[in-house]
């Protein structure tokens, strides 16, 4: 029974915070048991707003808007088109091939679960997190940045080289795609010769048409690179 | 400007690169104008780096405030004995495999794709050396993404060679998520006990709180894990056959010379600085989790490396082996143990950097991937070959390599603590790796080349491996020597040195 | 070369004959929407000095605006609106304005990314560094995320309405 006069004002959003934690595990849970990767993809878009719905109620509206926009939005529509060039459905796993990734899981889990009886009280204010540079920041942001928003001061200036590096994981991330796939579809094929005679033929399966190695008619004379590699290097088998 | 160095050089080696990558990116597709930027790149990090390791002899441990604020609010690189000489050592293999990479990557990688695979490439290396030199946990798993994401895709380019490089780079991408997963969730952790984010103070926090609760406990569970991911502990290792068998040969040789060494240096750091042995529950995970692994590794995977037909896996595989002789050398708690582990993990980098580059010059010339190809090598390739058994006896450990003195320096540091057991299974995976390393040579000198690479006068046509690619294979295999028969004079130095930094008191 | 065109909702000819299309209300309604998606992207870019938001946040809204056209109306003309040449290029341009921040507080005598250096008033300079850098953010966020779904899009096998 809840009297009034003892809420206090982390009791309501507790409520909430399980019921939407049920629901990210029913989630999860219906992700993993489906098998139609149309609905695997729905219900991520679905895991990722009922995250950013549960940000919200930690008072971390940043991240919930992060979450909110790439989570439900962009990864949404990135899966589906990643989906539309795969399968529509997934294979089942066999059972046998599922335990090391449930032990995973398990031991990942009971490990955090050991952890929780010494872990501060939510929204302690005396919790190392918020009692030490957490505090600094809240009065430091006012007088060296000046700026209303101190997850701004923090990300952008505090901690601005970690910012520098996220910058530069996510062009990482646009430079992989842009070798890999190309951004008109035709990143092409392209099969590494050797610059000398391809002895061994029983090499690996290069997904090219039978094309052979430089499999030499007479041994060449001149075998420097320069020679070999007047031949265009490009081959854009566009499919 | 020397002096600028001094006081930025710790930020110039991360961000000069990182820029100059977004840079090569967009550049045309002008023959080796990429490959002349990223050379020049990684050169003048390495000088930069050299300067910085300097400065840190002269001057002992300094710290970097980046953005100009101070510690635990902002962040900051710390250059200390133990990070300089691995920046120096990331930075130099840089510079080896980008001069080989020039014919390599030309016969590899089609040419519009240059410019982003050397931006890739430049990625890789600035992730790297942003995860040695930083003072902040977050900030590693920041670059820890860098280096890694940069790392995937250029391990898929090696489809061009061989498509299965393509599965062997997703497999690398699920298993390096995990371990990058579990690492920043151990960093979570480590914040809720301490409420900093830098190390040094974390290290002060901890030892205050005398190893803290089960919530640092749990931290440091997570990061063994993720680190242990990343470095191919043994049983985490299954990433890294396919990784180092398909990619291209010249990123091979880089990841095989520095990505797990980073990692492997910040093992060193979280359990000796962040964390202390004088913990309880490290003590106890070093000494008998640790330790377990690393033996498990070194005869498991060396047996492994034995029945591989491919002679980039024996590599691989051989690589977790020699993985687990510098996880012993932690296991040791004790300096000794930590000047061999020290010493190896250089050692190691410049040996299997120097073999995969000599397996990818024979790649270049004739394809060769599998060892009973390699018939003849001895004859039509002399110099490549001459430089592989240098640095295959320095992975054996014969006397006066590298690998020898290393190798010493381990087996005297668990005698010191009466583990003979260790030093016997040293010995028996010395002998494996004899037996490995042993039957490519065969191959090479004593099987005749096949037909097909004779003269049509029946005479053996020598084809040896272009300039570019001669002079780093050439230039580590001297380095091997030089550590092996001088080696004590100024690597043990600096691996003294870092250990020192490492255990001040000593170990157990 | 192969460049499939093909809006992913809609078969058949970019714009069909009036009165054939089941998408006009999809189209007529974006068309609305897509301006005003844009404009949100821009105030959480710079309104996220005072509530939450900044680069990172703004990119993806921008990127979903332009992913929402390509959507709409064909990935061809998505491309004419925003090329990839320029994708390639805002990837590029967003490090280097972030970096060249950096670099910029190193020329002036401060540490990398100290924007106190930038201005005589270090109050200032922490403002304007901090908006130069998130415009950096921005920049790149929106670039990466457009090239990602052109990456994808550009190869979708054709979709039949009746898939879905």
């Amino acid at each position: 029974m809840i009297l009034a006069a003892d809420i206090s004002p982390a009791v309501p959003t507790i409520l909430l915070d399980i019921c939407l934690l049920t629901l990210l595990v029913v989630t999860a849970f219906a992700i993993v048991r489906m098998r139609s990767l149309f609905a695997i993809v729905m219900l991520q878009g679905v895991y990722s707003l009922v995250a950013a719905a549960w940000f919200v109620t930690l008072d971390a509206v940043d991240v919930a808007f992060t979450e909110a926009a790439v989570g439900a939005g962009i990864s949404t529509v990135l899966m589906l088109s990643a989906m539309l060039l795969a399968d529509r459905k997934s294979t089942p796993v066999p059972k046998t091939r599922q335990w090391g990734a449930l032990a995973v899981v398990f031991i990942a889990g009971a490990a955090m679960l050991f952890a929780v009886p010494d872990l501060p009280a939510y929204g302690s204010a005396d919790s190392p997190a918020n009692a030490y540079v957490g505090t600094d920041y809240l009065a430091k942001t006012a007088v060296e940045v000046d700026i209303p928003n101190v997850v701004t001061a923090v990300l952008s200036s505090y901690r601005g080289y970690d910012t520098f590096g996220e910058v530069v994981v996510i062009f990482a991330a646009g430079l992989g795609v842009l070798l890999l796939l190309g951004l008109n579809g035709n990143a092409g094929r392209y099969r590494a010769e050797v610059r000398g005679q391809r002895l061994s033929e029983r090499a690996a399966p290069t997904g090219v048409s039978a094309r052979d190695g430089t499999v030499a008619e007479d041994p060449p004379v001149d075998t420097t690179p320069v020679q070999a590699g007047g031949r265009p290097s490009v081959t854009g088998l566009d499919t | 400007m020397s002096s600028w160095f001094v006081t930025h050089g710790a930020a110039f080696i991360v961000v000069l690169p990182l820029l100059m990558a977004a840079i090569t990116a967009v550049l045309p597709a002008v023959r080796r104008l990429a490959w002349f930027t990223a050379l020049v790149v990684v050169s003048l990090v390495a000088l930069v780096a050299f300067i910085v390791l300097q400065t840190q002899i002269d001057l002992g441990a300094f710290i970097y405030r980046m953005g100009g604020w101070e510690p635990p609010h902002g962040i900051s690189l710390g250059i200390d004995a133990v990070n300089a000489p691995i920046a120096l050592l990331i930075a130099a293999m840089g510079v080896a495999t980008l001069v080989y990479a020039e014919p390599a990557v030309d016969s590899e990688v089609q040419r519009k794709k240059r410019a982003p695979f050397y931006a890739a490439f430049l990625l890789c290396v600035a992730g790297l050396l942003g995860m040695v030199v930083t003072g902040d946990a977050f900030n590693v798993f920041v670059f820890l993404e860098v280096s890694s994401i940069s790392t995937y895709t250029l391990v898929a380019m090696g489809a061009n060679r061989d498509r299965r490089a393509l599965s062997a780079a997703f497999n690398y991408l699920i298993l390096g998520s995990i371990g990058a997963t579990f690492f920043v969730i151990g960093i979570g952790f480590l914040y809720a006990e301490t409420g900093t984010l830098n190390m040094a103070d974390m290290r002060q926090i901890l030892a205050n709180l005398d190893g803290g609760s089960r919530v640092a406990q749990v931290g440091f569970g997570f990061v063994l894990v993720g680190l242990g991911l990343k470095l191919a502990m043994f049983p985490l290792h299954t990433w890294l056959p396919g990784a180092y068998a398909y990619s291209p040969t010249a990123v091979t040789a880089f990841l095989a010379s520095t990505a797990t060494k980073a990692a492997l240096y910040l093992l060193y750091r979280f359990m000796f600085t962040v964390f202390d042995p004088s913990f309880d529950y490290v003590a106890v995970t070093l000494t008998y989790v640790v330790t377990a692994l690393a033996v498990i590794g070194m005869v498991f995977a060396s047996l492994q490396a034995l029945f591989q037909t491919d002679a980039r896996r024996t590599l691989a595989f051989s690589s977790v082996a020699q993985v687990g002789y510098m996880l012993l050398g932690i296991g040791l708690i004790s300096t000794l143990g930590l000047v061999g582990s020290y010493l190896h993990l250089i050692n190691h980098a410049v040996v299997k950097g120097g073999l995969f580059l000599c397996l990818g010059a024979m790649w270049y010339r004739f394809g060769i991937t599998r060892i009973s190809d390699m018939a003849g090598l001895g004859k039509t390739m002399p110099i490549t070959t001459a430089a592989f058994t240098v640095l295959a006896f320095s992975l054996i450990g014969v006397p006066f390599t590298a690998g020898f003195v290393s190798k010493v320096a381990l087996a005297e540091a668990a005698l010191e603590r009466g583990w003979y057991w260790a030093v016997a299974v040293i010995m028996i995976a010395s002998i494996l790796a004899l037996l490995y390393m042993g039957r490519m040579m065969m191959v090479a000198y004593f099987s005749p080349p096949p037909a097909s690479a004779l003269n049509s006068d029946g005479r053996v046509q020598r084809r040896e491996a272009p300039l570019l690619m001669l002079v780093p294979m050439i230039g580590l295999a001297v380095t091997s020597v030089l550590i092996g028969v001088r080696g004590n004079v100024y690597l043990a130095e600096v691996s003294e040195n870092a250990a020192r930094v490492l255990l001040p008191g000593g170990g157990l | 070369m192969r460049i499939p065109v093909k809006p992913k909702p809609a078969k058949g000819p970019v714009v069909p004959p009036a009165g054939s299309d089941p998408h006009v209300l999809l189209r007529v309604i974006s068309k609305f929407l897509i301006p005003l998606i844009a404009l949100f992207a821009f105030y959480v870019q710079f309104h996220g000095e005072y509530g939450p938001g900044g680069g990172f946040q703004a990119g993806v809204i921008l990127a979903v605006s332009i992913i929402l056209y390509a959507l709409i109306f064909g990935l061809a003309e998505a491309k004419r609106a925003f090329p990839p040449w320029l994708v390639r290029l805002g990837m590029t341009l967003g490090v280097l304005l972030y970096g060249g921040t950096g670099v910029v507080a190193w020329l002036l005598g401060g540490e990398f990314l100290n924007y106190s250096v930038l201005f005589p008033d270090p109050i200032d300079g922490q403002h304007y560094g901090i908006i130069a850098i998130e415009l950096g953010v921005l920049t790149t966020v929106t670039s990466v995320m457009v090239a990602f779904f052109y990456a994808f899009g550009s190869r979708q096998p054709d979709i039949e309405d009746g898939d879905w």
